[in-house]
């Protein structure tokens, strides 16, 4: 897959003649380092997209370590070793509100799928169409979190009700943070896709988001089995 | 060789050089300024360390006004030499070096290059705007909670949570920083450079950029869950609200036990070209020198509760096995350096004076260093001077004596001009004495029971005469620091013109220019080694 | 020119091996005179540390011999290999030898397995603690004081130290065990993290809050009499450097006669309700509950004291006049207790009320 698109003819291509069977000629060129890639493989956007998203499971990991140390030592002021602790049992009913923006989050996976697969086939209106439901299904989602949040703060559970309030909205808050950064991530993307910017050839930013909003999706649902259900 | 610059034809206005220097995205430039940022925080951080010793140099507390200040004082040179000068300093060689030294025109992706430069001097202001708001952190560059929580006779005050940020944002830059270091390897090398061809130096910034990027975000999730303790009421780390103080020390050392490696392999990296130049032969076991930076990094993952072992929560037999297999790999390098010397024709430029200055310290710092891993010699020596004097035998007689080596070797070809041998050679032995009056004493006051991070000790503790020692080769490093500068000054402007090859190099920034014009190569060597330029001088009969 | 085999050493050569001779000498002679000592931990005092002291030994060796081969090799191949101006053609280009990869791998590996078990045979003995040791000592570290409780086998309290440096003048406070028996110590910690180091023990746990460490000693026999310095090696705060204690061993029976007497101490009838000017003062989260404080001068006066910190966390209330010196000295009052304290007659004048603990917590005393 070509990486640049159109852009890579643009800068001078200067080829060195070559003097010396022993001298290879190289691109002297602001996109030379590019060239590189027709030799195949995935491009430098996307595996730089997969190295960040190795970085960020290693963040998350970081998070549900401390989770997962915190709830394994957790005694109530009762000497109570429960979890969720009693007076939060309640409160977190898994068939709420938070499922409906999980199968929100979950839908928005396929219909952004589904605009990549139509920006393959060079379906452009397909792909805006399809962008423009995963934009809005990302947002939905961010709003239902924070009416979800003012539900909980009204029942009384917040950042200092103990280890419980303390994990539960530092793993949902910066699943809600980079959820956020998914939907500029994908607000951009529409914005030039409706500039025209993408095509068959050349979609790498639709490919990197998707892989992005994709993990953001993961995320969730290991988040939503752990902190719902386990 | 004959290579001739290429201007860009873009440029048919100019904005003046600083301009162009702060809005570059040239991995070259970046570089530059990269090392120039850390070393401007090395400064900063050696005259934290002048106070250190200066406050010990005598019992009592007459240069501090207490010990809170003290312990701002090693607080901020731990953290400011650490994350402030000798990682960003690393990468800047590396961003410098790397693309030259596989034959790419940039880096992978200038412009997020550009971003890591910038949130390094910005994280450094932060860090250092903590003086003049009320205080900087002061529970060591470590801040083991509960001590760096809020709270009185705690950290209360912006100070933890400016050193928080900061630290945020330099970790950020790193990650940014591997991930580009990770594409350009992987996908921006020449034809013909293999994996099995790169330069030790880009094997070593590869390994580290993997460490960096699978530890770096572990720490952030740390440094997040402390701001959110301090700030927001939070119960991560606070033992009596729920929290385990010990969860962050395990998921600090996650981090900070590979930051070790992230600090030390490109030093290795260095050394690893240095030595081969120097000595006219190849590097001794190229393959397995590779396969032992990536063991270090692998095992590097695997120990870090060995800072943790007086703890009385950690499985000591585990991570003491694997602590003293550590040494195995390290060993394997060590005899590799050494047997590339062996039977070479060694010219005692001062890179080379440096890399040997390398070679015996580190040699120290890895022996002291496996001291500790056994469990019950470490209950003996953990948090004492010795533990001090082991950190810097790594950090400084290994980096930061590798870094020397480094710039001392690409000076040449950052700056096209040669740095004077005289003042090069004076910097090495005032700071190889300097280093070695400071840092030796420290064992025996560990051994006698001195612990780290005291502002004051007893007069009649018998520790007087060797602290005493030690601030005298504190100055003395300081000192030693000067004709360094004088000698990239006057060098600057009046040096020897170094030509593109001034030391009859193997690598490819051999190759081009001094300094490489733009995109760097007009033409590259062919490339059917480990030592392309080697090759193109010598031809294939050298092998 | 150098692949051809050398019939007699070059000169380079002689002079390398000579150099290399004489430092290898130099590294023995400086530890079979002795001199090297200074590279060794100081003498064990419990049999715990003779354990570790001879395990220090033998890593130390083998440390030191990996230090003077490779110090020789790199010393030797810098002397010996030194380019000439002869050296017109390239050396040859070794560019590696599996073989001794491999033997550089192997024997490393041998050795750092060989201490690694040896360490660990070492850490089974130094880390072990029974179910009934002879002594059990309770020690809490709270910043920036020291307290030793002394438990009875059943594990309760029947006396406390607060006084943890022993002071030569007056014979009073440290940490005293018997020599000769066995002594178990939990850790406890109400605020920070700190540790407990003793440079004698060759032995350091940390003081963790929420987590009791436990480890257990035996001073030896030959030991009783000795003070042994001890000191917090966790920086636990601005008064780190402060948090000193001595351990104290004492013959069984001398033993036995101290615990009586911190006993007898301990139960001892609080001071009379004093006469006079009666103030009161009480102190929550580091912080005393007023800054100023006003008595009669040249009368006898009394503080009604509350501590009212936890328990681990300790204060008193000194005096001292303006040009600093302590006019009034008393004793340290633990979390959750409080005490009488009766001070001498003051003449007029202004003096700062503090604690000798933590330096942030002082007063104004006025007497007039």
């Amino acid at each position: 897959m070509p990486a640049t698109g159109g852009r890579d003819t643009e800068g001078a291509l200067i080829n060195v003649t070559a003097d010396s069977h022993a001298l290879t000629p190289t691109e002297h060129s602001p996109m030379a380092g590019l060239a590189h890639d027709v030799r195949g493989g995935i491009s430098n956007p996307i595996l730089g997209m997969i190295l960040f998203i190795t970085s960020e499971v290693m963040f998350f990991a970081g998070l549900f370590a401390a989770y997962f140390s915190t709830r394994a030592n957790f005694v109530d002021v009762n000497g109570v070793k429960e979890w969720p602790p009693q007076e939060f049992a309640s409160i977190l009913n898994p068939f709420s509100l938070i499922l409906v923006a999980t199968v929100i989050l979950i839908v928005s996976s396929v219909t952004l799928q589904m605009a990549i697969w139509a920006i393959r086939r060079d379906d452009r209106r397909g792909f805006l169409r399809n962008m423009a439901v995963t934009f809005i299904l990302g947002i939905t989602f961010l709003l239902l979190q924070a009416y979800d949040y003012s539900l909980l703060f009204h029942e009384g559970l917040t950042m200092g009700s103990g280890p419980f309030g303390t994990t539960y909205f530092t793993l949902t808050g910066f699943h809600g943070a980079h959820v956020f950064g998914g939907v500029i991530m994908l607000g951009v993307v529409l914005y030039r896709g409706m500039s025209g910017q993408f095509s068959s050839r050349h979609h790498d930013a639709v490919e990197a988001a998707s892989l992005y909003w994709h993990f953001v999706d993961v995320v969730w649902i290991i988040l939503f089995s752990i902190l719902y259900f386990l | 060789m004959a290579t001739h610059a290429l201007t860009p034809a873009a440029s048919t206005y100019s904005r003046g050089r600083l301009y162009e220097w702060l809005t570059t995205t040239d991995h070259k430039k970046i570089g530059i300024m990269y090392v120039i940022n850390s070393f401007v925080f090395f400064l900063i951080g050696g005259i934290l360390a002048l106070v250190v010793r200066t406050e010990l140099a005598q019992p009592g507390l007459q240069f501090l006004a207490d010990e809170h200040v003290y312990n701002e004082m090693f607080t901020m040179h731990a953290t400011i030499m650490i994350f402030v000068f000798v990682i960003p300093m690393l990468a800047g060689l590396g961003n410098y070096i790397v693309p030259l030294m596989i034959g790419a025109p940039d880096m992978a992706f200038p412009r997020i290059n550009a971003l890591s430069l910038w949130m390094l001097p910005l994280a450094g202001i932060l860090l250092i705007s903590s003086f003049f708001t009320g205080g900087t952190a002061a529970a060591g560059w470590t801040s083991y909670p509960p001590l760096s929580l809020d709270g009185p006779l705690k950290s209360p005050g912006s100070g933890q949570d400016l050193w928080i940020v900061s630290l945020i944002l330099i970790g950020t830059s790193s990650i940014l920083g591997s991930i580009n270091f990770l594409v350009t390897i992987f996908k921006m090398r020449a034809p013909g450079m293999t994996l099995f061809r790169m330069p030790i130096m880009v094997w070593t910034v590869l390994v580290t950029s993997v460490l960096v990027l699978m530890a770096t975000p572990v720490i952030t999730s740390a440094l997040v869950m402390l701001f959110i303790d301090r700030n927001y009421g939070g119960h991560f780390f606070d033992p009596f609200g729920g929290g385990s103080a010990i969860l962050y020390q395990n998921i600090f050392w996650f981090y900070s036990h590979p930051a070790v490696y992230v600090m030390i392999l490109p030093a290795m990296g260095v050394i690893s070209e240095v030595l081969p130049v120097f000595s006219r032969k190849p590097l001794f076991g190229y393959k397995a020198f590779i396969f032992a930076t990536a063991g270090i990094g692998a095992l590097g993952f695997s120990v870090w509760a060995h800072h943790m072992f007086t703890t009385g929560s950690v499985f000591l037999p585990f991570f003491s096995l694997l602590t003293f297999l550590i040494a195995v790999p390290t060993g394997v390098k060590m005899f590799n350096w050494v047997f590339t010397l062996f039977r070479g024709q060694l010219t005692f430029s001062t890179p080379l004076v440096f890399a040997i200055g390398f070679l015996t310290m580190f040699l120290i710092g890895g022996i002291n260093g496996a001291f500790s891993a056994s469990v019950p010699v470490d209950f003996a020596l953990h948090d004492t001077y010795w533990v001090v004097a082991h950190i810097h035998y790594v950090l400084f007689g290994g980096s930061v004596f590798g870094i020397f080596a480094g710039l001392y070797y690409w000076f040449p070809k950052m700056f096209g001009r040669m740095l004077d041998e005289g003042l090069g050679k004076l910097h090495f032995v005032l700071m190889f004495i300097g280093f070695n009056l400071t840092f030796f004493p420290m064992h025996q006051l560990g051994l006698e029971g001195m612990p780290r991070r005291i502002a004051d000790y007893a007069a009649d503790a018998g520790w007087n005469d060797l602290n005493l020692l030690a601030t005298v080769g504190g100055f003395t490093i300081a000192v030693s620091i000067l004709p360094f500068i004088w000698n990239v000054f006057i060098s600057l402007r009046n040096g020897k013109i170094a030509g593109d090859d001034p030391w009859e190099g193997n690598t490819l920034e051999w190759a081009t220019s001094s300094p490489p014009p733009p995109y760097n190569f007009d033409h590259l060597p062919e490339i059917r080694s480990e030592r392309p330029v080697f090759d193109a001088r010598h031809g294939r009969t050298g092998h | 020119m150098s692949t051809s085999p050398r019939k007699r050493p070059a000169p380079d050569a002689l002079v390398a091996g000579l150099v290399v001779a004489i430092l290898v000498a130099l590294v023995g002679a400086v530890f079979l005179s002795g001199w090297g000592a200074s590279l060794y931990p100081p003498q064990a005092a419990t049999s715990e540390a003779r354990n570790v002291r001879g395990l220090y030994d033998i890593v130390f060796a083998f440390g030191l011999a990996i230090f003077v081969v490779v110090e020789a090799l790199i010393i030797w191949s810098v002397l010996r290999y030194r380019r000439k101006s002869s050296d017109t053609s390239l050396p040859v280009q070794t560019h590696g030898n599996n073989t001794v990869e491999i033997i550089w791998t192997v024997i490393p590996t041998a050795i750092v397995l060989f201490l690694f078990v040896i360490s660990w045979q070492s850490l089974n003995r130094v880390n072990a603690v029974s179910a009934s040791p002879d002594i059990r000592i309770h020690a809490i570290a709270g910043q920036f004081q020291w307290q030793f409780e002394y438990l009875d086998a059943s594990g309760s309290k029947v006396a406390t130290q607060l006084v943890p440096v022993y002071d030569v003048d007056t014979g009073e406070g440290g940490m005293a065990v018997p020599a000769g028996k066995s002594v178990q110590v939990t850790l406890d910690s109400p605020d920070v993290i700190h540790a407990f180091y003793v440079p004698r023990f060759l032995f350091k746990r940390d003081v963790v809050p929420g987590q009791t460490n436990r480890f257990e000693f035996t001073v030896d026999a030959t030991e009783a009499g000795q003070v042994f310095r001890g000191q917090c090696a966790e920086l636990c705060g601005a008064g780190h450097r402060r948090m000193l204690f001595s351990v104290i061993a004492l013959t069984p029976a001398d033993y036995d006669t101290w615990l009586k007497a911190l006993i007898v101490k301990a139960n001892a009838t609080p001071a009379p309700a004093p006469s006079g000017t009666v103030l009161t003062l009480s102190v929550l989260n580091i912080q005393y509950d007023t800054a100023a404080l006003e008595v009669p001068a040249d009368a006898p006066f009394a503080i009604s004291f509350a501590n009212k910190d936890p328990s681990g966390v300790t204060h008193d209330v000194d005096i001292r006049d303006s040009s600093g010196t302590v006019v009034a000295n008393q004793e340290v009052v633990n979390g959750g207790s409080s005490a009488n304290y009766v001070y001498d007659p003051l003449p007029a004048g202004t003096y700062t009320f503090f604690c000798s603990i933590h330096a942030n917590m002082t007063g104004t005393l006025t007497v007039k």
